[in-house]
């Protein structure tokens, strides 16, 4: 446990209450990918319809945060290296997923997939800090390495 | 002539000659024998086509190199439920092949820009620039107003053929914008990136350009954000990106031109008139991904039926532009099935068109960072695990090849990118491990040394992998070093042709010869 790091042992202390609690809803067998919350079209899945305002998991990606000390943090459906917060040329995917962690965001490499555990919100909502639109939303979230 | 090959040839003339009749071929019942006896047949048929091209299309995967395009070829056997190896996409069924050779004046890697430039205009230039010499500098304003090149779409409309450019990507992207622009930095897509005052415009500025200099009829793919003002949301809602007030959309329609923006306005076109399509804020959709567009075959279509109302013939260049973005995010499922949809276009050309005169060329602008595994067995899916050889039958076994970690592998892969195995060490986890380093106090030399600002570390094993987690939609094949985005390599592309003078393409050939075999074939008397 010497090189447990503090990251690690925050995240594995808020996540585990989750994992062992039957309130977190997933997919049938598997937990939710963020590509089940939407459909083609970019309208909401019934899944996501089925599931607002409730406590669910979803799998992806964490992509690079737009500010060091905050607590949002957009979760994407591959891994995306290049921040469209930073980079004009790149654009953010239809299909993500906005993340308001209930403690400040610590970084995960934009590479490693990540669960996060978070109450669902959909509906068109623009963050009055960051300008940030989003369509899906996790609140309250807690996240971990898959 | 050497002592060891006299008697060979000797030999081969004898053979030449009827010997095949005193020998008996133990193989000769074999299908692989006698198949191959029937395509030498079709080949000795074939005549080369002199005639003067009336059309020319000419097709560009981007990022689709041999690799890419072998990886297309299993992807779409696989689909129709062969083994995929032995499939024959459309435009391997041309007479025609070259190796295209596609470095530039600056770059053993080249980029899009460089590359289409030598396709459009005969001569080799400069990464990041299209249709500007090589003497004039990157980046430069003056560069494209001094040291632009005459175009291909120049030269044929002209002599009275019309013009169209169709892709899956932004119609401003380097690709398509080689038919129409000249720019010494191809991400000045909008005035937003343009220095103050420069001597040349945007690329979609030159876009209106070419409308009104009638270099260009039929336009089709991506890209509206760089068409409007900033404030001017577009049909889908997204908010253009100009900041010159100028609503380009506006403008091309006001020439005569009709705009379409979705699959049921561009079913509705009236090919009596030139056409902008503009499907996308930025680039379309992947195939896998694509809904409310139209196809890269179904915009092929449209724009062959608009441009054959001209008797005097057109060009067209077709780009499926998002293989190479598929490859950049190391995602090979969509750059196959996008790749499929490239040959469904191909597959539509050919149904439209007369061979006689029209000259059509399939090809890629480069090779990406891609790379194949072994030893996998026959019909072993493309985007999943190598499955092993079967020693005793036809098809793989099965099981999964694994490395000496134990762990399998991917039939193809990547050098680089996304997704690679090795992780970057987050800061927080550095020092964490630090701090707990016993009795080191927080402010030793070696704890500042570790505070200071460093290379990022990356470490990394390969993760365990199951087929249904390696053909998953969304899977990043296995990489190695890590990229914020998978590189392209200066690896040969094929290319391959059919129609008047396509038998021109040959052995290995430098890419701007493409021009010149378009350019000859258009003028030949």
């Amino acid at each position: 446990m010497l090189t447990l790091s503090r990251r690690r042992l925050l995240l594995s202390l808020a996540a585990s209450p989750l994992a062992a609690a039957p309130t977190v809803a997933r997919a049938g067998d598997g937990p939710i990918l963020l590509r089940d919350l939407y459909e083609k079209d970019r309208s909401f899945s019934a899944l996501a319809t089925g599931l607002e305002g409730r406590r669910i998991s979803v799998e992806g990606f964490m992509a690079p945060p737009l500010r060091a000390e905050s607590s949002f943090f957009v979760l994407t459906r591959r891994p995306m290296a290049v921040c469209p917060f930073c980079n004009d040329a790149a654009d953010w995917p239809a299909d993500i997923v906005a993340i308001y962690t209930k403690r400040q965001v610590r970084v995960i490499a934009f590479n490693i997939p990540i669960a996060v555990d978070g109450r669902l919100e959909l509906g068109t909502y623009k963050d009055p800090d960051l300008g940030f639109v989003s369509r899906v939303r996790l609140v309250d979230a807690v996240y971990d390495r898959i | 002539m050497t002592i060891r090959s006299f008697p060979l040839t000797l030999a081969g003339m004898f053979l030449a000659t009827g010997a095949f009749a005193q020998v008996e071929l133990t193989q000769q019942d074999s299908q692989w024998f006698t198949d191959g006896e029937s395509r030498i047949d079709e080949l000795a048929a074939i005549q080369p086509n002199t005639g003067k091209a009336k059309n020319v299309i000419l097709f560009i995967a981007d990022g689709n190199g041999v690799g890419t395009n072998y990886a297309t070829r299993l992807w779409v056997g696989q689909q129709e439920g062969g083994m995929g190896e032995d499939y024959v996409l459309p435009q391997e069924a041309f007479p025609n092949l070259a190796l295209v050779k596609t470095y530039t004046t600056n770059g053993q890697t080249p980029d899009s820009a460089p590359t289409a430039s030598a396709m459009n205009t005969g001569v080799k230039s400069r990464n990041g620039t299209i249709n500007v010499d090589d003497a004039g500098a990157y980046d430069s304003c003056d560069a494209a107003a001094n040291a632009g090149l005459t175009t291909f779409s120049e030269i044929v409309s002209d002599m009275g053929k019309s013009v169209g450019v169709v892709t899956t990507a932004r119609v401003t992207h380097a690709t398509p914008a080689a038919v129409y622009a000249k720019t010494a930095n191809r991400d000045w897509e909008d005035n937003t990136g343009l220095p103050e005052n420069c001597a040349q415009k945007d690329i979609a500025a030159q876009l209106v350009d070419a409308v009104d200099a009638g270099t260009v009829d039929f336009v089709m793919g991506g890209g509206r954000r760089h068409f409007l003002p900033n404030g001017i949301t577009d049909d889908e809602g997204a908010e253009g990106r100009r900041t010159d007030d100028r609503n380009l959309i506006e403008e091309i329609e006001g020439k005569g031109w009709q705009y379409v923006w979705n699959s049921d306005t561009a079913s509705q076109i009236d090919n009596s008139k030139p056409v902008l399509g503009l499907f996308e804020a930025s680039h379309m959709q992947y195939e896998e991904d694509r809904d409310g567009e139209p196809t890269l075959a179904e915009m092929t279509e449209m724009a062959i039926n608009n441009l054959s109302d001209n008797d005097d013939g057109f060009y067209l260049q077709v780009e499926a532009g998002r293989v190479d973005h598929a490859n950049h995010a190391g995602n090979l499922h969509r750059a196959v099935t996008d790749g499929a949809a490239f040959a469904d276009a191909i597959e539509q050309a050919v149904s439209m068109v007369d061979p006689e005169e029209t000259l059509i060329i399939v090809t890629a602008d480069h090779e990406h960072a891609i790379a194949f595994n072994g030893y996998c067995g026959r019909g072993t899916p493309i985007t999943g695990l190598c499955y092993q050889v079967d020693d005793n039958g036809t098809q793989h076994t099965g099981e999964p090849n694994v490395g000496l970690d134990g762990k399998p592998y991917t039939a193809a892969g990547y050098l680089n990118g996304v997704g690679s195995v090795m992780r970057e060490v987050v800061p927080e986890e550095a020092e964490a491990t630090h701090e707990n380093v016993d009795g080191q106090a927080e402010t030793s030399a070696e704890a500042e040394a570790a505070d200071a600002p460093a290379q990022p570390e990356y470490t990394g094993s390969r993760p365990d992998l199951t087929q249904e987690e390696a053909t998953d939609v969304d899977y990043l094949q296995q990489a190695l070093i890590p990229m914020t985005s998978e590189t392209h390599s200066g690896e040969d592309v094929a290319l391959m042709a059919n129609g008047p003078w396509s038998h021109l393409f040959r052995g290995v050939m430098e890419q701007n010869m493409i021009f010149h075999v378009m350019n000859y074939a258009v003028n030949a008397e």
